[in-house]
């Protein structure tokens, strides 16, 4: 029990996954196109790792399953919302798109 | 052996002082900006074997929390603009133009929110004591109790059925109008504040309804925990939680240009 109990509200707890990844991997500094080991932008690597989670088994018990509600990811649009930022990435790093009429 | 990556977990005003970090946490600084970097391996981090560490759910978690937890212990000494996960560079020269070309935007986001913290609060409805609560403040709600109570057979069941769904409702009024007070109240105890999506159960690790997800960039922490305490004191018989989090390095108040 923490101390804080006191006051009416619970505090001092370890963080929450939840609230590490909901800071983590949406929001902090990315500048895009700065980052030198992956050609992909740091926000398809968030795109991934949501994606990648939601394939693992171990996600229920990390209790990861927000990809569920994200329409980009999960939504009739999501594909082509992807194919949008891919697009997009795929020039900023100067390759040749995926996609001519771009 | 493989060469070595640069991951940077955030950006800190240069020289920061001594900082109480694992020994394998190097600073990269260039000019006033010091970078918070570990080397690590690109057989580990680098672009092809990235792809495969993603989907290793444990690997991710450990990875997840080691950048937080680097990151808050520079937090416990200094200001630090955090950066996303996985922010990885080839080499140290790639660290420092990054810091040098962006040196006045990075500057100008530390010094927003120099001195501050981000602070964490959720706010949620316990059922129960909402209706033996803050449900019992409706006078509709007090009567159907009362007629619930002395009723029987079907009619008590039609009677609760009826009962229910009025507390269902009124306790989502109450939830959106606590939010609202909360927020705006706790807004003037910071300086700036937004709010976060609501987290279903299954994700905040608690059984009761969330109804505020709110992080606030504060500088008088002391009088912001007072403030929150005060609300904990009014709102709380009628069956509202409420739970504090952080201080977190500054997330969700550094500088729009600075976010992908």
């Amino acid at each position: 029990m923490s101390s804080r109990e006191l006051e009416g509200y619970r505090s001092g707890q370890p963080a929450q996954l939840t609230d590490v990844l909901e800071r983590v991997l949406d929001k902090g500094i990315v500048v895009a196109g700065d980052i030198q080991i992956n050609l992909l932008d740091i926000e398809l690597l968030t795109v991934k790792i949501r994606l990648l989670i939601a394939s693992a088994d171990k996600a229920k018990e990390m209790g990861i399953d927000w990809w569920q509600s994200d329409p980009f990811l999960s939504g009739s649009n999501g594909r082509g919302e992807l194919d949008k930022r891919l697009r997009a990435i795929e020039e900023k790093v100067g390759l040749p798109t995926s996609d001519e009429e771009s | 052996m493989s060469a070595d990556g640069w991951y940077l977990y955030g950006v800190v005003e240069a020289p920061p002082g001594p900082l109480d970090v694992e020994p394998d946490v190097e600073l990269v600084t260039e000019g006033p900006l010091a970078g918070v970097t570990s080397r690590v391996s690109l057989d580990e981090f680098g672009d092809s074997a990235l792809s495969e560490r993603l989907g290793d759910a444990v690997w991710l978690e450990e990875n997840i929390r080691r950048h937080e937890q680097v990151l808050e212990r520079v937090l416990a000494s200094t200001t630090v603009l955090p950066c996303r996960f996985c922010t990885v560079y080839r080499t140290e020269a790639d660290v420092r133009r990054f810091l040098s070309e962006r040196q006045d935007q990075l500057t100008a986001a530390l010094a927003e929110v120099s001195g501050r913290v981000e602070l964490g609060v959720k706010a949620f409805v316990d059922p129960e004591r909402f209706a033996a609560g803050g449900a019992q403040e409706n006078e509709q709600i007090r009567e159907l109790t009362a007629q619930t109570a002395q009723a029987e057979g079907g009619r008590a069941y039609l009677e609760s059925r009826r009962l229910e769904r009025l507390v269902g409702d009124e306790r989502a009024r109450f939830g959106q109008e606590a939010a609202s007070q909360l927020h705006s109240r706790l807004l003037d105890a910071a300086e700036r504040g937004v709010l976060l999506d609501l987290q279903r159960p299954e994700l905040s690790g608690r059984d009761e309804e969330m109804v505020l997800n709110g992080a606030y960039l504060v500088s008088d922490r002391p009088g912001f925990e007072r403030e929150l305490a005060a609300l904990a004191a009014e709102l709380s018989s009628r069956g509202l939680e409420l739970e504090l989090t952080g201080p977190w390095p500054p997330y969700n108040f550094v500088s729009e240009e600075l976010r992908g």
